[in-house]
């Protein structure tokens, strides 16, 4: 009888060993069972060895980073054209640019809080650069105007989506594109103490996630539940919103 | 014992089959459609962090190995054959570019003294609630890392990913006997190191 090697174990542990015959005769002897054994136990350890989780909307933030980065080639020019002109109807929106405006709204709000660093009297500071201007910074106009900007896109997609049967290969793109900076707009909205604005960014995100990530595999009976959401009180939510907001004062 | 008849922990859930809805999408994909790409990405990302995670031992090195993997699949897609397995192709390209970057940025240093990720990573679910289970963990990406590399991928391919050897042997551009070779080399080598931490 031939003799059991450690790749024989090894093997038979994936589950690869071409001979069926080697479990039970493993299983039948002591000598193979406890060596079978050592190899179990020392292998488990390995599990251990786990990586730290993402959250569940990485595979957006894949997207997100490497959405611009993808080139097209010539033999794609007809979905490029078509692209295009889906571009023409589909609303304008940069991450980048929400980005930028949610740190900078964030940023002012410290400064104008806490007087900030008193960047006169450092020698590092770029010339011209007054600790007052920086302060001047009006935080709650400028998240205003962001939110404002943010809501009338979210108007456009909303209103897209309660008026088409079928789901756009662009639509759920947005959403996420839209959640993505919803988000960063309410944790903006919170450092600012402004409570009802944060909150109801907070109301818009559930209905965000489920456009990102349900509408294009979900059912027609889901979408129609959504649309009914949207129509039943969400939309003109938005627009009552995004009206408060463009006001000269706003107190929200 | 470990019933050697009970393969239970390598089931069927690493199928290679493509669903034709998979098969709809790569298709769609193949022709520039981005969102059907789209799905291809949100679909496998969280895998490839995780493989590409393993190869590099670092969290950022492995979330820019997954982009660049990404999008050197956009770009060869059109070569993707349908009746090979997706995720494979996947994986493949994440083990080639996780290679190339390793070589290019990284050294193996940085291993030796990284600690553990999920010791500062607000996101890790499954925390090590013991000094002994840190330990293991450490023990373990030292251990890995102590691999050649060639070895260390066989053995994550296979033992993490449950991958065939016929398909970590293709993944790897290899024969199916040097990567068994190199699968034993590695469980080998493995167990020394691990052996001390059975009994704690």
């Amino acid at each position: 009888m031939r003799h059991i090697t450690d790749e024989d174990l090894t093997l038979l542990y994936y589950g690869e060993h071409e001979d069926p015959a080697l479990a039970v005769r493993v299983a039948e002897s002591e000598e193979l069972s406890a060596r079978y054994d050592a190899l179990c136990a020392e292998l488990k350890l390995a599990d251990a060895y786990q990586p730290p989780l993402r959250g569940d909307d990485y595979g957006a933030e894949v997207w997100q980073r490497i959405s611009s980065r993808l080139g097209e080639n010539d033999s794609r020019s007809t979905v490029r054209f078509s692209a295009w002109l889906a571009s023409l109807v589909q609303p304008r929106f940069s991450l980048a640019g929400a980005l930028s405006i949610a740190l900078v709204a964030a940023l002012a709000f410290m400064l104008g809080r806490n007087g900030g660093p008193d960047i006169n009297n450092d020698p590092m500071a770029p010339k011209g650069v007054t600790t007052m201007a920086m302060v001047d910074i009006d935080s709650d106009r400028l998240l205003n105007r962001s939110v404002a900007t943010h809501l009338e896109q979210v108007n456009i997609v909303l209103t897209q989506f309660v008026n088409t049967s079928e789901t756009s290969t662009n639509e759920t793109e947005h959403a996420t594109d839209m959640l993505v900076a919803n988000r960063l707009y309410r944790q903006a909205a919170e450092a600012q103490g402004n409570q009802k604005l944060a909150a109801f960014l907070a109301d818009l995100e559930p209905l965000l996630i489920e456009l990102a990530y349900q509408a294009q595999s979900g059912s027609a009976a889901t979408r129609e539940r959504m649309q009914q959401e949207i129509k039943d009180g969400l939309l003109f939510r938005v627009r009552v919103m995004n009206n408060q907001l463009n006001k000269p004062v706003i107190s929200v | 014992m470990h019933h050697p008849a009970n393969l239970s922990r390598h089931p069927s859930v690493y199928t290679s089959e493509m669903t034709q809805t998979e098969q709809k999408i790569i298709r769609k994909a193949a022709k520039g459609d981005r969102a059907a790409f789209r799905q291809l990405v949100l679909e496998h990302s969280h895998a490839m962090f995780r493989l590409a995670w393993r190869l590099s031992g670092d969290e950022s090195i492995a979330e820019d190995i997954v982009q660049e993997a990404f999008i050197k699949a956009w770009r060869k897609i059109g070569e993707f054959r349908m009746d090979a397995s997706f995720k494979s192709w996947l994986h493949r390209i994440t083990v080639n570019t996780a290679m190339d970057y390793l070589r290019k940025h990284v050294r193996r240093k940085q291993f030796e003294t990284a600690e553990p990720e999920w010791e500062t990573n607000e996101h890790a679910a499954a925390l090590p609630d013991t000094d002994t289970q840190i330990d293991i963990s450490r023990q373990t990406q030292a251990a890995m890392m102590d691999l050649s590399e060639a070895e260390r991928t066989a053995l994550l391919l296979k033992h993490y990913e449950g991958h065939s050897i016929e398909e970590v042997a293709h993944i790897m551009e290899i024969t199916t006997g040097a990567c068994k070779q190199n699968i034993f080399r590695a469980v080998k080598k493995m167990r020394v190191a691990l052996r001390p931490l059975v009994a704690t």
